[in-house]
């Protein structure tokens, strides 16, 4: 009870602060409250053996910094034909923080935090999250509807993950030399 | 009160068109000259490598500030407006129409012929291309005529590219790389392509053609005096004469009403604008048809699935095209299109389940993802002509207004009774082509659409020989005001069946030797 004073006063303090201030504060607090240790047993859990621990690491930091840059409200490349304009919309991170916190709670109902648990589990707990989900694609990334979905658009969309699939050095969206376009992409090297 | 600016030649628009006769009439006269745009100046080329990042992991806009807030107009229209136009955001995509687009009633006893022949134009092309730099390789000469060679070596054909010309050679349709405003090697200061693969809707170095280039380049040399976030809301007459004598304009930071004087106004305002501030103006207009025959090109486009290994993303927005079908055989019922050819993931991206159903999680969505692209897919489109209606055109909107309470123009194309009468039967024949190349690959179509728009939108002020018919004549000039061009895009007298650029920016061209005759040489 003798918080609801103190609540009552942020609130109203927050109504005179300007909505993108307060969004970015919620979306920054968000972001801070995604466990790396939890992130990266979720990843690990769902991200290919491919990569290697060193690889999943690699792209859950990727990740990490994705979403710390993500802006609500900015807006999108319009396309072309159309007057349209489109923003990006809220950040996903609160939703996304809240499910890793309930991953780990799942994990505690069985004695273990999520990231003691072992692949075979891990996985079996997102199954049981994404079973009311829908789709087969993957969706934009912003627009997951778990963070488990999140993290797999986010590798998969990745230049790194079509190399991966394609066991070649593709390299999708980067600068490479105009003269080596003819040639078929060279194998991808095998990780030791 | 009114802060006047007095030049030779004043500009209004800064988009490709207005580039192409700014460069030459500073290049080829003496004329003073300035560009008035009602945009905004785009971030340098040192941020866009940053601003594409954004765009790559966002989606995010590389183009900040590239519009007018306020200008929500009715109809279709691309949303851009600053300094460099639309042409900032291109596909850099620079075919020229064929000899056939330029007399389609002469031919086939469709359309309008224009006032102009290919052949005439074919040195206008040349300069375009050499200006934009681009880069082409030389199609079939009977389907692919040229007074002289692209001025850079095509873009090399990419693995997968030349995978889908073997392809399409089983077809028998010839194709070759698509002629583009991307430097094949080293030009004009610019670089390179280095396959950075995202061209529409930024280039993060600068191998592209873009407006801006031009208009760096002469404001540097002092050559043009561009002034951005100025709307000019009217032209006007001097007292009894039919010559232009002012654009009275508004700066969108405020201060006093600015007029331009000049001896020759130029309007190149795209197949938008040129023709809203013409109305507004209530100028150029005895033929009844300025906003009218409103143009472009439908298109039917779809994936095919080939049993090729193909590696997406080795430079995907470049393409294979064809002109095979631009020209109509005798006795067959007129169609014409293009054919063009990409590399394509669609049908082959990963995905969370199986056709059964189940979640994919580690290792088996990989696994499934490698088994489905251990085949390829073709990316195929064809545009295809659209005789324009008189009436597909461009009104003002009485409803919606500007800040400045200027009506906002509202557009609505329409196809002429033949071209809408034959649109089913164009679009079925394409979609058997796509289908009979599909079989002669060994693969299937995985799918077809067809866009409910015109592409490359154009007209508005079609060029023409008889005052009565046509808003200027084929230089561009307006018939009722001797002092008064519009140049590129809005004079199409048809929309053709390929990306149109490369044919306003010769029509620019043109019309800006027509100009430069009034000054004296350098």
């Amino acid at each position: 009870m003798a918080q609801l004073p103190r609540r009552r006063f942020v609130l109203e303090l927050a109504a005179f602060l300007p909505l993108p201030f307060i969004a970015r504060r919620l979306h920054n607090r968000a972001v801070a409250d995604l466990d790396p240790r939890q992130l990266r047993a979720l990843a690990s859990a769902i991200l290919p053996g491919d990569l290697g621990p060193d690889g999943v690491n690699r792209v859950v930091t990727a990740f990490e910094r994705w979403l710390s840059g993500y802006r609500e409200g900015a807006e999108l490349v319009h396309g072309y034909g159309t007057g349209e304009l489109r923003h990006t919309g809220p950040s996903p991170a609160l939703r996304w923080s809240a499910q890793l916190r309930e991953l780990d709670a799942s994990a505690r109902k069985q004695g273990h935090s999520f990231e003691q648990l072992g692949l075979d589990d891990r996985q079996a707990l997102v199954r049981s999250a994404l079973e009311g989900q829908r789709g087969t694609g993957l969706p934009p990334v912003d627009r997951a509807p778990h963070l488990a979905i999140g993290l797999l658009a986010f590798f998969y969309g990745s230049p790194e993950a079509t190399d991966l699939c394609y066991q070649a050095r593709i390299g999708s969206n980067g600068c490479r030399p105009l003269a080596d376009s003819p040639q078929r992409p060279l194998p991808l090297a095998r990780r030791s | 009160m009114r802060r006047v600016i007095e030049s030779d030649v004043c500009i209004i628009g800064s988009g490709i068109s207005a580039a192409m006769v700014a460069e030459r009439l500073a290049e080829e006269t003496t004329a003073s000259l300035t560009v008035v745009e009602a945009g905004d100046d785009s971030d340098p080329l040192a941020q866009r490598p940053a601003l594409r990042r954004r765009f790559l992991d966002y989606g995010e806009s590389p183009w900040r500030n590239d519009h007018l807030d306020g200008y929500e107009v009715a109809g279709i229209q691309s949303r851009s407006m600053q300094v460099g136009g639309l042409a900032m955001h291109w596909g850099g995509v620079t075919p020229r129409f064929s000899p056939e687009d330029f007399r389609q009633q002469s031919l086939y006893g469709v359309g309008t012929d224009w006032p102009i022949s290919y052949e005439d134009l074919d040195s206008w092309y040349q300069e375009a291309e050499v200006r934009l730099g681009v880069a082409g390789e030389q199609g079939p000469p009977e389907l692919d005529p040229r007074g002289r060679p692209f001025p850079l070596e095509p873009l090399p054909l990419t693995y997968n590219l030349l995978r889908l010309r073997e392809w399409t050679t089983q077809c028998a349709i010839p194709m070759w790389s698509q002629p583009s405003a991307k430097n094949s090697v080293p030009y004009r200061g610019r670089p390179a392509c280095c396959r950075n693969d995202s061209c529409t809707p930024v280039c993060p170095i600068g191998a592209k053609y873009s407006p801006d280039f031009t208009w760096n380049a002469l404001r540097r040399a002092n050559r043009v005096r561009l002034l951005p976030r100025t709307v000019v809301r009217r032209l006007e007459r001097d007292g009894t004469g039919n010559r232009i004598s002012r654009a009275v304009a508004v700066s969108r930071d405020g201060g006093p009403d600015l007029e331009f004087r000049a001896r020759t106004f130029v309007v190149a305002g795209g197949y938008v604008w040129s023709s809203h501030l013409l109305l507004l103006s209530g100028l150029a207009n005895s033929s009844g048809l300025v906003g009218k025959y409103l143009t472009g090109h439908r298109n039917v486009s779809g994936f095919v699935s080939l049993p090729l290994r193909l590696y997406p993303g080795m430079n995907g927005q470049h393409s294979l095209v064809s002109k095979k079908f631009m020209r109509v055989p005798r006795g067959e019922h007129y169609l014409r299109h293009d054919l063009r050819v990409w590399e394509s993931a669609v049908g082959r991206e990963p995905r969370l389940r199986d056709e059964q159903g189940k979640l994919l999680l580690g290792d088996e969505l990989l696994a499934d993802w490698r088994r489905r692209a251990a085949t390829g897919t073709a990316r195929v489109r064809a545009y295809y002509d659209v005789v324009p209606d008189r009436e597909s055109g461009l009104t003002l909107d009485a409803a919606k207004r500007n800040a400045w309470g200027d009506p906002l123009p509202a557009l609505s194309f329409r196809d002429a009774p033949e071209s809408a009468a034959a649109r089913g039967w164009s679009e079925e024949q394409i979609r058997k082509l796509f289908g009979e190349m599909a079989r002669a690959g060994g693969g299937e179509v995985l799918s077809t659409r067809s866009d409910s728009f015109q592409d490359h939108p154009a007209g508005g002020c079609r060029m023409g020989n008889d005052p009565a018919t046509s808003v200027t004549d084929a230089w561009g000039r307006t018939h009722d005001h001797e002092n008064l061009f519009v140049a590129g895009a809005p004079t199409c007298v048809s929309g053709g069946c390929a990306n149109a650029t490369l044919t306003f920016c010769a029509l620019a061209l043109r019309s800006a030797a027509e100009i430069g005759k009034a000054f004296p040489k350098q």
